[in-house]
Formats: C-alpha cells, sequence, structure tokens
C-alpha cells in the first residue's frame, strides 16, 4: 500500500518537474529567450567604505574618499572599440591602454568594466555631461582607503592591497573572494573583519542599446566599522619626527594600562602607495629595501636587550637574596670566568647594586648573575613578560628568547658555560627581546609592580574593548627592591656619572636605564628605556636604535621626544 | 551470468544519463581556459568507466553482507565526516572534501548510502519466532526516536561543514524510510509536528549565507549577485532553450559563463539550454525509468532488508534528483546538491553506481528466501 503510494508520489514530482521546464519554457520563455539573446541583464556592484581608524581624540588616521571609475558596459566588438576612443579623447589617455585595461577588467558581459580608475573629479563631470552620446559608460563613484597623515603610524595601521592566494584559502569560509582588498598587517590585517565593508549593487535590464531600462534586484552596501585606538596623534607626530631617517622605534606607553600612546618605526612607508594602482616602481621599491620598511620592530623585531636586562638581574638578585643594598663587588675593568676575561665598558669603583645600576657595571652583574645561576635569571625574565608575546592586538609578534642551559642541551646539544651566564646577566648572548617587551619591563618599575598588558585598540564601533582584556598581573618582587632600583633608575638620569645624563635637565624628573648592545656585525644597538615623571609616572618611553651606536644616542633622542612634548603641553 | 536482465536495464539507463552529463560537461567547460577545465570531461569519463567496474563488483556481491557490516560502515562515515572536519580542504566556501592523493573525495555522498543500508537494517530486524516484521508493533521510542539518534549524529555533522542540502536530503530519507517501514502513521505525524515546531530553533542554529540562501529562495532579488543571480541565471537559460533546444555547444547562457556552477549543481540548466524542453522531458524520463526500476525490484523482493534496501536507495535517488532539478527551475533553494549522473564529481558517480550495482543484486537474490 504505503508504496504504491510512494510510486505514485514519485511520478507525480517527475510531472511536477517536467511542467516546471515546461513553464519556463512555453509560458515565461519569450520574456527569457529575450533576456538571454540581448544579455540585458547587468550587474552594477556598489561598494560600501572601509571602517575607518581614529586616534584617541577621534581623529582621523585612516579614512575615505571617494574616487571616480570608468566603467564600460560590455557591448558589441566595435561599439565598445568607439565608446573606449571616446573616453580617451575626454580623459586624455591613450586608448590603447583603456584597451587593454578592459581587456584584463573583463569577467563577464553582464557586469561593466572598469576601464580608468581614480580619475580626476573634474574628468568625471565631463564624461557624465556626455551621457547621452556614451551610452554604455557609467562613473561610478567609490571610496579609496585615505591617509590625512601620510605615513603616520603606518606600521600599526598596515596597508591594504589584493587579497593573495594564502590568505584567500584561509578566509574564504568569511566570504571573502578574488581580488578583494584586505589587510596587510597592523590593524587592517588584525581587524579586517570588522573594518571590511559589504558589497551590494543593483542588477538591471538594458536594452540593446545598453541603455538601462529597469531596476530587477538592489542590495544596498554596508559600511565597515570605524575603530578607534589608543594612539594619540600629537605624540605619535613628535616622536615620528624626532626619530627621522634613523632605523629603530619608539614606544611609548601608559605604564597603568598599557594602552600604546605612540608607537614609531623607522624606516616607514607610505600606505598610500598601495592604494595607487599604476606604477609599482615605489612598491618594489618598498618590498626589495633591504631595511625593511614593512617591518614593525617595536614588536616583531628581536634585540639582545644589554644592559637594560640588568634591571631584572637586581630585582632577582634582591628578591633570591643573593645580594643586599649593601653588598659591594670591585669592578676592577673586568673579571676572569673559566680561561676568558669578561671586561667592563669602564673601571669602576667597588659598589653596591644602587651605583653599579647607575654606572650600569658590568662586572658588579657577571658576578650577580654567576650567584644566581642562569636558571633563576630566566625565571625571572619570564616573570617580566620576555620569551612570550605581549599579545598586544596587531599581528606577527614575536615572542623573543630567553635562554636556558636545559633548553640548549635539548634543541642544541650544547652545554652551559659559566661565561654563558655572565653574557646572560647582562642581557647578552642568546636572549632576544622586542622594543614593546622592554617597554613593559619598564612599566612595571614605573607603576610599582604590575606587568600591563599592552593594547591599541580602544573601541569598536563604539564598543569599548579594551574593559574585557585581561587585568595587569603582579610581578613577585617585593615592592621595596622595586623601589630602591626605581630611585636608581632616577640616578641614571640625574646623578652626573650615571649613563643616561643625556636626559638630564630636562624640566621633569625622568628615570630611566641605557643600554648597548654589541652585535656581531656593525655598530651596536642603542637602547633607552624609561618612564616620567619620575613621581607620578604618565608615559613609559623606550627608544630602540638599530646600529645607532651607544646607548647614549637613544638616550639623547628620548629627551628631544620628551622636551617636545612638555613643550606641547602633553605631559 | 553477470548480469540479470533488471540490472542491465539498469546500467544501460544510467550509462544514457552519463553520457547525456559528459557531453554538457564538455559543453560547459569548452570556453574555460586552463588544464584543469580541458581536463574535466575527460576526468568525469574516468569516474563513470570506474562507476561501471563498480556496479559490476557490487551486482555480484551479496547485499546481504550489508546486513553484517551496517555498523561497520555506520562508523566508517562516521570517521570520514570526522576526517573532513578536522583536515578537509576548503573549497567554495565550505568543508566537505577529502583531500586522498590527487583527488578529493566528499564523504556526505557516501553518507547518504551508509544512512540508507542501516535504516534498512534497523526497521527489518525481528526476533526469531516472528513471521512479520515487528516494526508496526514498535514504541515511539523504539521506532523513531533511536534511529532518528543515529540519523541526527551524522546529519549534524554535514549540516556544519556546512552542507545544508545534503543533511536535508538525509533526513528526507530518513522521514521516507520511516513511512516505508511500517512505521504506524500516528507516531510519523506526531513527529513531523514535533519537527515543524523545532524549526524555529534550527533557523538559529543556521550560518549566515545558509539563511540567506533560503530567503533568496523565496525572493532571487534581494541577493541579485550571489545566489539569486544563479537562479535568474538558471531560469534564463531554462526558458531560453525553447522547445528544441539552442544545440550542443552553442548555449549561450552556460558558455559565456553568466551561469555559475555550470558543470555542477547547474547542469541540468545547462543541458536544458542546449537541448531544450524535449531534451529536459528525455532526460527527466529516463531518471524516472531509473527510480521505476529500483521500486520495481523493491516490490519483487520478499527479502524484508532488501525490500527496504531497495526502496530507499531507489527514493534517495529521487530526493537527490527532485531537489536538484527544483533548485534549477528556481521551486527550491539553492543548497549545493549534484545531479546524479550528470554533474561532475567523482564522490557523487561512484556512489550513484555502487548504489545501482546493490540494486542489481538485490534482484538477482530475491530468490534467497
Amino acid at each position: 500500500m504505503r508504496q504504491k503510494i510512494t510510486l505514485i508520489a514519485i511520478a507525480c514530482i517527475f510531472v511536477l518537474l517536467f511542467s516546471g521546464v515546461v513553464n519556463l519554457v512555453c509560458i515565461q520563455g519569450k520574456r527569457l529567450r529575450y533576456l538571454s539573446e540581448k544579455n540585458c541583464v547587468r550587474l552594477l556592484p556598489q561598494m560600501g567604505s572601509r571602517g575607518r581608524i581614529l586616534d584617541r581624540n577621534g581623529l582621523v588616521i585612516a579614512g575615505n574618499r571617494l574616487s571616480y571609475d570608468v566603467m564600460v558596459l560590455p557591448q558589441e566588438q566595435q561599439e565598445t572599440e568607439e565608446l573606449l576612443e571616446k573616453v580617451s579623447g575626454v580623459l586624455g589617455e591613450g586608448v590603447g591602454g583603456l584597451r587593454k585595461a578592459f581587456r584584463e577588467q573583463f569577467v563577464s558581459s553582464s557586469i561593466p568594466v572598469a576601464v580608468a580608475s581614480n580619475i580626476d573629479v573634474k574628468k568625471a563631470i565631463a564624461l557624465e555631461e556626455l551621457k547621452d552620446e556614451l551610452s554604455g559608460v557609467m562613473i561610478q563613484p567609490h571610496p579609496l582607503r585615505d591617509y590625512p597623515y601620510g605615513r603616520l603610524a603606518c606600521h600599526v595601521l598596515g596597508y591594504l592591497n589584493e587579497i593573495d592566494h594564502w590568505r584567500l584559502t584561509k578566509l574564504a569560509d568569511y566570504g571573502y573572494k578574488t581580488k578583494d582588498l584586505v589587510g596587510f598587517g597592523g590593524i587592517e590585517e588584525k581587524y579586517d573583519y570588522y573594518l571590511r565593508q559589504e558589497e551590494g549593487g543593483v542588477s538591471f535590464e538594458v536594452d540593446h542599446r545598453g541603455r538601462f531600462v529597469r531596476v530587477l534586484g538592489f542590495r544596498p552596501p554596508r559600511d565597515g566599522k570605524d575603530i578607534q585606538l589608543t594612539l594619540d596623534v600629537r605624540v605619535q607626530e613628535i616622536a615620528e619626527e624626532m626619530l627621522g631617517g634613523r632605523i629603530g622605534s619608539v614606544i611609548l606607553m601608559d605604564p597603568y594600562d598599557g594602552q600604546i600612546i605612540a608607537m614609531v618605526n623607522s624606516p616607514g612607508f607610505d600606505p598610500e602607495v598601495f592604494v595607487k594602482k599604476g606604477g609599482s616602481a615605489p612598491l618594489r621599491r618598498i618590498l626589495n629595501d633591504p631595511d625593511a620598511p614593512l617591518l614593525n620592530r617595536a614588536i616583531s623585531g628581536v634585540y639582545p636587550p644589554a644592559s637594560v636586562f640588568k634591571v631584572i638581574v637586581a630585582a632577582a638578585g634582591l628578591e633570591n637574596k643573593k645580594i643586599g643594598y649593601s653588598t659591594t663587588f670591585p669592578c676592577g675593568g673586568g673579571m676572569q670566568i673559566g680561561n676568558r676575561r669578561f671586561s667592563c665598558w669602564d673601571v669602576h669603583e667597588p659598589q653596591n647594586v644602587f651605583w653599579a645600576l647607575v654606572h650600569s657595571c658590568d662586572v658588579f652583574f657577571y658576578r650577580t648573575g654567576l650567584l644566581l645561576g642562569p636558571e633563576a635569571i630566566h625565571d625571572f625574565a619570564l616573570k617580566f613578560g620576555l620569551s612570550k608575546s605581549t599579545s598586544i592586538e596587531l599581528p606577527y609578534e614575536a615572542a623573543g628568547n630567553v635562554p636556558h642551559p636545559l633548553k640548549r642541551k635539548i634543541t642544541q646539544f650544547r652545554k652551559w658555560y659559566d661565561g654563558d651566564t655572565a653574557n646572560f646577566s647582562i642581557g647578552q648572548g642568546e636572549l632576544l627581546v622586542t622594543p614593546l617587551q622592554i617597554a613593559r619591563v619598564m612599566a612595571v618599575f614605573a607603576n610599582g609592580g604590575k606587568l600591563v598588558n599592552p593594547y591599541v585598540v580602544s573601541s569598536i564601533a563604539g564598543k569599548q574593548v579594551s574593559r574585557a582584556r585581561q587585568k595587569a598581573s603582579p610581578v613577585p618582587v617585593q615592592e621595596e627592591y622595586l623601589n630602591h632600583i626605581r630611585q636608581a633608575l632616577k640616578a641614571v638620569v640625574s646623578s652626573p656619572a650615571g649613563t643616561g645624563t643625556a636626559v638630564a635637565g630636562v624640566e621633569i624628573p625622568v628615570a630611566g636605564k641605557t643600554g648597548t648592545a654589541q652585535v656581531s656585525r656593525g655598530q651596536s644597538h642603542a637602547w633607552f628605556a624609561g618612564f616620567f615623571p619620575y613621581t607620578k609616572p604618565r608615559f613609559v618611553i623606550c627608544v630602540f636604535l638599530e646600529n645607532g651606536g651607544s646607548g647614549h644616542f637613544a638616550a639623547a633622542l628620548a629627551r628631544q621626544i620628551i622636551e617636545k612634548m612638555i613643550a606641547e603641553g602633553l605631559v | 551470468m553477470l548480469l540479470t536482465r533488471s540490472g542491465a536495464l539498469l546500467l544501460i539507463t544510467a550509462l544514457c544519463i552519463a553520457c547525456l552529463g559528459i557531453l554538457s560537461i564538455y559543453s560547459s567547460t569548452l570556453q574555460k581556459e586552463g588544464d584543469f577545465w580541458e581536463l574535466t570531461y575527460k576526468r568525469q569519463i574516468f569516474w563513470v568507466l570506474l562507476g561501471i567496474i563498480f556496479f559490476m563488483l557490487f551486482s555480484n556481491f551479496n547485499y546481504r553482507r550489508f546486513w553484517d557490516a551496517t555498523y561497520f560502515l555506520y562508523a566508517a562515515t562516521l570517521i570520514l565526516l570526522l576526517l573532513v572536519v578536522a583536515l578537509g580542504a576548503v573549497r567554495l566556501g565550505a568543508q566537505r572534501w577529502l583531500k586522498v592523493a590527487w583527488f578529493n573525495i566528499q564523504p556526505s555522498e557516501a553518507a547518504k548510502l551508509a544512512i540508507v543500508v542501516f535504516l534498512a537494517r534497523y526497521y527489518s530486524t525481528k526476533p526469531a519466532e516472528a513471521l512479520s516484521l515487528s516494526v508496526a508493533r514498535m514504541g515511539i521510542v523504539r521506532s523513531i526516536l533511536i534511529p532518528l539518534a543515529f540519523v541526527i549524529i551524522p546529519v549534524g555533522m554535514i549540516v556544519d561543514q556546512p552542507d545544508l542540502g545534503s543533511g536535508l536530503i538525509i533526513f528526507f530519507i530518513f522521514l521516507i524510510m520511516l513511512y516505508l517501514s511500517g512505521v504506524r502513521l500516528s507516531y510519523i505525524t506526531g513527529f513531523l509536528l514535533m519537527c515543524l515546531a523545532m524549526l524555529p530553533l534550527v533557523w538559529h542554529s543556521l550560518r549566515g549565507y545558509q539563511k540567506d540562501r533560503l530567503l533568496v529562495f523565496l525572493n532571487p532579488n534581494i541577493d541579485p549577485l550571489g545566489a539569486g543571480y544563479t537562479i535568474i541565471q538558471s531560469k534564463i537559460a531554462i526558458g531560453s532553450g525553447g522547445i528544441f533546444g539552442k544545440g550542443w555547444l552553442s548555449g549561450t547562457q552556460s558558455q559565456l559563463r553568466f551561469l555559475p556552477e555550470s558543470h555542477t549543481d547547474f547542469i541540468f540548466a545547462t543541458f536544458a539550454e542546449e537541448w531544450g524542453l524535449l531534451g529536459a522531458g528525455v532526460l527527466l524520463f529516463l531518471y524516472y525509468l531509473l527510480i521505476k526500476q529500483g521500486l520495481n525490484i523493491a516490490a519483487r523482493t520478499s527479502d524484508g532488508f532488501g525490500r527496504l534496501l531497495a526502496l530507499g536507495i531507489s527514493c534517495m535517488f529521487g530526493i537527490q534528483i527532485f531537489t536538484n532539478v527544483a533548485m534549477n527551475l528556481g521551486l527550491a533553494p539553492v543548497v549545493g546538491v549534484p545531479l546524479y549522473l550528470m554533474s561532475y564529481g567523482g564522490s557523487s558517480v561512484t556512489i550513484t553506481f555502487i548504489s545501482l550495482g546493490i540494486l542489481a543484486n538485490i534482484d538477482k537474490k530475491r530468490s534467497v528466501f
């Protein structure tokens, strides 16, 4: 019984399907045939505008401007040819280029082809006025990325480019298509999903001459969401101006909650280059530059921290009771460890931890390090957030490296020597950190013992996102010891024999530590990491100059930045 | 003898359809450049040849062995589906393929067959002393809820891939098997009402684009660029074909790339444009013959398992063909299911021939009981 019903049902289904075909062919056939023969359906995509990127005061760092594209509706070969000639007359461009663009951009005969993009407003108006003559030519306004401040904060922003194969395979599930513009690096990449606009469009019927007849369907485009950063454009501008052409990076951060106020890297690049089509020479120059202008050194570059690391060794020594305030070691310009002599950068009097930090005495820290042992230093370095990424919302952050005897044995099958401990204690050797990690270490001393989590995005589409972030965690070092080191950091700058005298004499008290990292090739890297004002710190500053010579130069640059900030009333 | 009369009939019908399919694939990929497209129809020929071998194998493989292997087949299907989740290749916005060596397999096709086998066994189990099947005397738990639990796991995994179409088709196969196995009508009605009540919940769990597709079905004009565009173009292709068609290799809609997926999900439109109402009628008739043949085999079989298996396979064909053609005609949402034997795709072609082989074998073995 039920089988029979099924058989009948299946027969009915096939009758239904066949009558569906009959309906399309016989009843709607005439209209459908007409649409097919004339290729009368056209699609005109309309783009929404990409979300803007704002600074902490709402100033637009990356916005949108309207650009005008010339679109040509595909028609018979000869008509298209005539159209292109007329368009080239108005634009004052060779018809060859237009023809080439037409061939390259052609997708299907139902979709208008952009033959010229980003044309002058005046020419757009001129073409629009000739509309009756040039049926089949459309001027389409479409939003383009615009950078009011030029290359300001380019590494934080990232840039826009056509999606590559690797990203496409990853993102196809989220509705990304070939030829889509997506973010590369920085906020543009990390938050592409929010910034991204939604494509809309109209499909319409045209007559045999390509003239508009009626709209068949419409989907409104949707704009992307705005993202507000914690950056302050004014501070960022000062830092970029002062860093100038030197290779390196500068970070200014709020010591209490980890807001990045400025993040500057040099060399930088002009993100506009990626927006403008045509002229690949500047693009190639960026991609082939040996100085890697696309690299965000502040988070992706790893370098030995050198003497800046001594603050961690000092904290470890005090906390582990290996040294006290009054423990003194003689310097003598160097010491013998194993069969090698490890020298100090200068010859100092016998001194305690306070003055050793002020003078940056290497021998004092060789001895402290040997007392502590490499494992203890390693553990404290991790407590200060080294060897792992800070989880800032920027892509491609490096983790750096903190050496450990066991790790070396397992990965490199090499023994750990006391000489390695000595090198480790002064921040040389295999120890590698990013400038952002150093800024974070300095914040611990500025805020009284909290390891903050740096962040750069404060809100997305008006919704605060910073609240949801992880709270700063306390670093397990007694406050008394931190305070002692903090005072020493002030003396680094204010004491006449300190290494940071370059910053002395600024109106407000500054504390900090210099570092000069020896590298196997070229000049040393220069570091200065500190905070100001000393009593109630509002900024942590980290200056890093790649192959910039001695730490003195970094300190001098920090001074220039701080002075300019004071002059502009930003402190 | 290798083939019975009904087996030969099944094979011949299937090969006729497959040939039409290859012609259409050749036509729809002709204008597309690149090695990949040039080789597409050749690969389809390879799949059909492989299918014939599978047909021969399975028509001589005692289908009662599936009875023993049911749970093994079921478990293997689940593992394959899990593997898709774990390491499937991402394509066309969906993760339905599993990359094995140089080709991709689509386990959701195999899952349909495995579910049919599973349900056929479940509903044909009877105690040794009973003379008739016990389904009619089962309570609602044993007749619906337990098998539902077995069906819902793979369906959930397939919908999550996300392949809404295949998931729904398996679910419909389940409903029809319920009906055909003799479960009480009052239970089935109750179950359907429950499903209706669950619909809002299901709606919420769908992905954004799946919702869009269902909405676009109601009004193609809300998405003129995506799925709606495909429906409009597919209708134009079929409607402009006329009674005798535009002729092989001269379909303008599919040739000029107006119609997306013209060699897979929308091959019916490609075919109908070039061969017209007449061709479409013949094709539908061939499909009807194939399904009718399956139902006849079921009617002739006295073994409960064989009967249900034959019915299940025939209905699986019916549902899938209906869904695909209706989608081409704009009568059903665009859910992405292939048209058996016509659409390009190794998994679907081989599974079709295996299913047909099983049908042929059921007819051969009907004297066992």
